[in-house]
């Protein structure tokens, strides 16, 4: 009984010193951990569509359903500045799924694409996200795109990606959702 | 225990992956670029250096029937201490490294070294222990960074070098680093899990035979010493 | 001098017991092979023009050399003697889109031969095709190059530039599939495609060859191809489901697969039962791939996969001794069961 006793007592002593300590360092870093987290998104969100800052908004509320066509819209913010919405989505790709932020002005055309997450072939559909010269291109095409936006082959104007149908498809569609649940929130 | 024995071992004779073959997962899992393999060699070096000493200075009132669970708890307050200050700090290693920095709690290094040699060895000793195996791993990550970066992307130095405005080192991530041949003709798969497996293979292989090689000569010099030394005797 | 070497050649042991030995060795089964492959070569000329052969002979010098100086390197016997190399180096080419440019066989080869073949022991000791192997690396590496499949020459109709689509793509994709890949010209070789998949009736004229010398049995190529076409016929998609079937079994190198690739002595299973199950097993993943894949071919991964089971579809075949009946097996296992028993 006693040895039991002695055993508790020395693992809650180095359990209680870890976890002030750990206390002490989440005090001194959280406040700059949520600013790198908002300077993030701040920068994967002004390369869609500039502003300074962003505000999140509460989208079913505003009567959009979660997932359109497919795609799941997983959050919508406004920018700061008033020029236009950012749509967070995610959906199906060829391997696996893709996560795209899409810039949508308030004259309800797309101001750029940014893929955040994605698990596509390489050299084939990973070349939507790449940073080289074909990828850019790629999402260049979507800037001034409205509603109607389509690949070339179904009458639109995007070029899709060499060997990436799919994949080229897919991200297509879901530009095409966030402009539209963009246009649902009036 | 001398620092040099010590050093020989962490980096050569009993490195943690290629001989003992311990935490292998992070090592395939991480080394696509040069960026990632020096962050996750050195936060394993700084975290592992950190538990060898504590569990070395506590070793006198560890109790043996729950050490385990003391370790882990002290693994994983140090895990947790560089995982946020990479956050705070270095976000874009804390982004590219994703879990596996969380996961340093499980690797078998930490918790191996800490059962192996803190519960029995000096405070001094330890630390060299954690700087040596640590350095070890390291280098392991870089030789594996190099080679399939270089193999798979043509490429030196991803996210870490800088040359596109003079020769410079980036710490967010954002450096091009140096193209040796066009990356359309790198051989992308080994930037794939399966190109982890491969070169971790063949890096294994290539130490073990350097190994028995050494051991080879070495005990051809042992055995050309007695004979010499018995030559003398009988004269 | 000739009869020595004769000698030291391996003299294979490709069915199960009972043996009966021959004068066949590695070196007169390869040739009988590259003969096979010829027409198919031959049908890529015509169709793609000589520059395939470029590919080609890259594949195969590469292939040569890598063996030959992996042995040299291990101080071990020469063995490009056997032609097992250059074989490996011919099918990997084959394999390759006609646009393929020369350094691809030749890393294709470095990976089929020295870490595929060699590493596990050399001819005979790999567990896996190591021209598909290669040909796996290839794709998951060098993607975009290897989907660029020129237009063959025969081919009339064809709306614009130098590279198209394979018919299966069109067949699995969104678009469909043009008037002009009817199923006779795929089986003449009118479709683009790999340097050697393109004309089914090449192939089929290698099929009888190796037949006709007693190379390979007909269980594994049959049983592949009559498990897609069973299975395609099926769960056909559109409405022709007897065309879908000919457009599924006539493209995406199904038949050169079946042929050439499956029935690879070291990677293939050698009872007779289990040729027909691996044969189906193929057939069937190759089905699985094309409708819930990524890729529209199927073959190369399906044929990989099986070559994995192969050990255990050997085991599970097992025949038992010649000579010996079902009576004799059990009274032995009774009987170490109870010396089992008595030593507890």
């Amino acid at each position: 009984m006693k040895k039991i006793l002695k055993l508790t007592f020395i693992l809650f002593l180095i359990c209680a010193v870890t976890a002030g300590i750990l206390g002490g360092i989440n005090e001194l870093t959280y406040r700059r951990i949520e600013e790198q987290n908002r300077l993030k998104t701040v920068k994967a969100y002004s390369a869609v569509l500039p502003a300074d800052d962003y505000e999140e908004i509460d989208f079913a509320a505003a009567g959009i359903p979660a997932s359109i066509d497919k795609v799941t819209i997983d959050k919508i913010s406004k920018a700061a500045n008033g020029s236009g919405y950012v749509v967070e989505s995610t959906f199906s790709g060829a391997q696996g799924n893709i996560t795209m932020a899409v810039g949508v002005g308030s004259d309800l055309r797309c101001t750029g694409i940014s893929i955040i997450k994605h698990s596509e072939t390489s050299g084939l559909g990973a070349n939507a996200a790449s940073t080289a010269e074909v990828g850019v291109n790629f999402r260049a095409q979507f800037v001034g795109e409205g509603a109607g936006i389509a690949l070339k082959k179904a009458g639109g104007n995007i070029d899709a990606l060499s060997g990436a149908t799919i994949t080229s498809t897919a991200v297509t569609n879901a530009v095409a959702v966030s402009i539209k649940a963009v246009s649902m929130l009036g | 225990m001398n620092i040099k024995k010590q050093f020989k071992e962490g980096l050569i004779t009993n490195n943690p992956v290629l001989v003992q073959l311990i935490g292998m997962c992070a090592t395939m899992a991480i080394t696509t670029t040069l960026f990632n393999g020096v962050g996750m060699g050195l936060s394993v070096l700084i975290i592992l250096t950190c538990c060898n000493v504590v569990v070395s200075a506590l070793r006198k009132i560890i109790p043996n029937e729950i050490r385990l669970a003391i370790f882990v708890v002290i693994i994983a307050g140090f895990v947790t201490i560089v995982d946020l200050l990479l956050q705070a700090f270095i976000p874009a290693l804390s982004e590219s490294l994703g879990v596996f920095i969380p996961l340093i709690v499980v690797n078998c290094i930490i918790i191996g070294r800490a059962e192996a040699f803190c519960q029995k060895n000096t405070v001094g000793a330890s630390f060299f222990d954690g700087i040596f195996q640590g350095l070890g791993y390291t280098c392991v990550l870089i030789i594996m960074c190099v080679v399939r970066e270089f193999l798979g992307s043509g490429r030196f130095g991803g996210g870490l070098i800088d040359i596109a405005n003079g020769f410079r080192f980036t710490l967010d991530g954002t450096g091009g680093g140096i193209q040796i041949f066009p990356a359309d003709y790198g051989a992308s798969i080994l930037n794939l899990p399966f190109g982890g497996f491969l070169t971790l293979g063949t890096l294994i292989a290539v130490m073990q035979y350097a190994l028995k090689k050494s051991a080879k000569k070495k005990e051809l010099a042992e055995k050309e010493a007695a004979e010499a030394a018995e030559k003398e005797v009988e004269e | 001098m000739a009869e020595q070497e004769k000698k030291e050649r391996i003299i294979l042991d490709v069915a199960y017991q009972p043996q009966v030995r021959t004068l066949r060795d590695t070196r007169r089964l390869m040739l009988d092979v590259i003969i096979a492959l010829l027409p198919a070569l031959c049908a890529a000329v015509w169709q793609f023009g000589a520059k395939v052969l470029v590919t080609v002979a890259a594949s195969v010098a590469s292939a040569v050399f890598f063996e030959w100086a992996y042995r040299k390197l291990l101080k071990k016997s020469n063995t490009i003697d056997d032609l097992s190399a250059v074989i490996t180096g011919l099918l990997l080419a084959l394999t390759l889109p006609p646009t393929a440019p020369w350094w691809l066989p030749v890393i294709g080869t470095l990976f089929a031969i020295v870490v595929v073949k060699q590493l596990y022991g050399g001819i005979g000791k790999n567990f896996l095709n190591p021209a598909l192997a290669g040909r796996a690396f290839l794709l998951a590496s060098y993607a975009l190059l290897m989907g660029n499949f020129s237009v063959p020459k025969g081919l009339s109709g064809v709306v614009d530039g130098v590279t198209m689509a394979t018919p299966l793509s069109y067949l699995y994709g969104e678009n469909p599939l043009p008037a002009f890949f009817t199923p006779q010209a795929m089986f003449l070789g009118t479709m683009p495609g790999t340097i050697g998949e393109i004309s089914a009736l090449a192939i089929l004229l290698g099929f009888a060859w190796l037949l006709i010398r007693k190379v390979i049995s007909w269980r594994i190529p049959v049983s592949f191809v009559g498990t897609v076409a069973l299975l395609t016929l099926a769960f056909g998609r559109g409405g022709e489901h007897v065309n879908f079937m000919l457009y599924n079994v006539l493209s995406g190198g199904l038949l050169f697969g079946a042929v050439f690739m499956a029935t690879d002595y070291a990677t293939s299973p050698v009872t007779l039962n289990g040729q027909l199950l691996y044969g189906a097993g193929c057939g069937a993943l190759t089905v699985l791939i094309r409708y819930f894949g990524g890729f529209p071919e199927g073959v190369t991964y399906a044929i990989l996969i099986m070559n994995l089971c192969t050990w255990a579809i050997d085991k599970g075949f097992h025949r038992h001794q010649f000579g010996v009946s079902k009576e004799d097996i059990a009274a032995a296992k009774a009987a170490k069961k109870a010396a089992k028993e008595a030593a507890k």
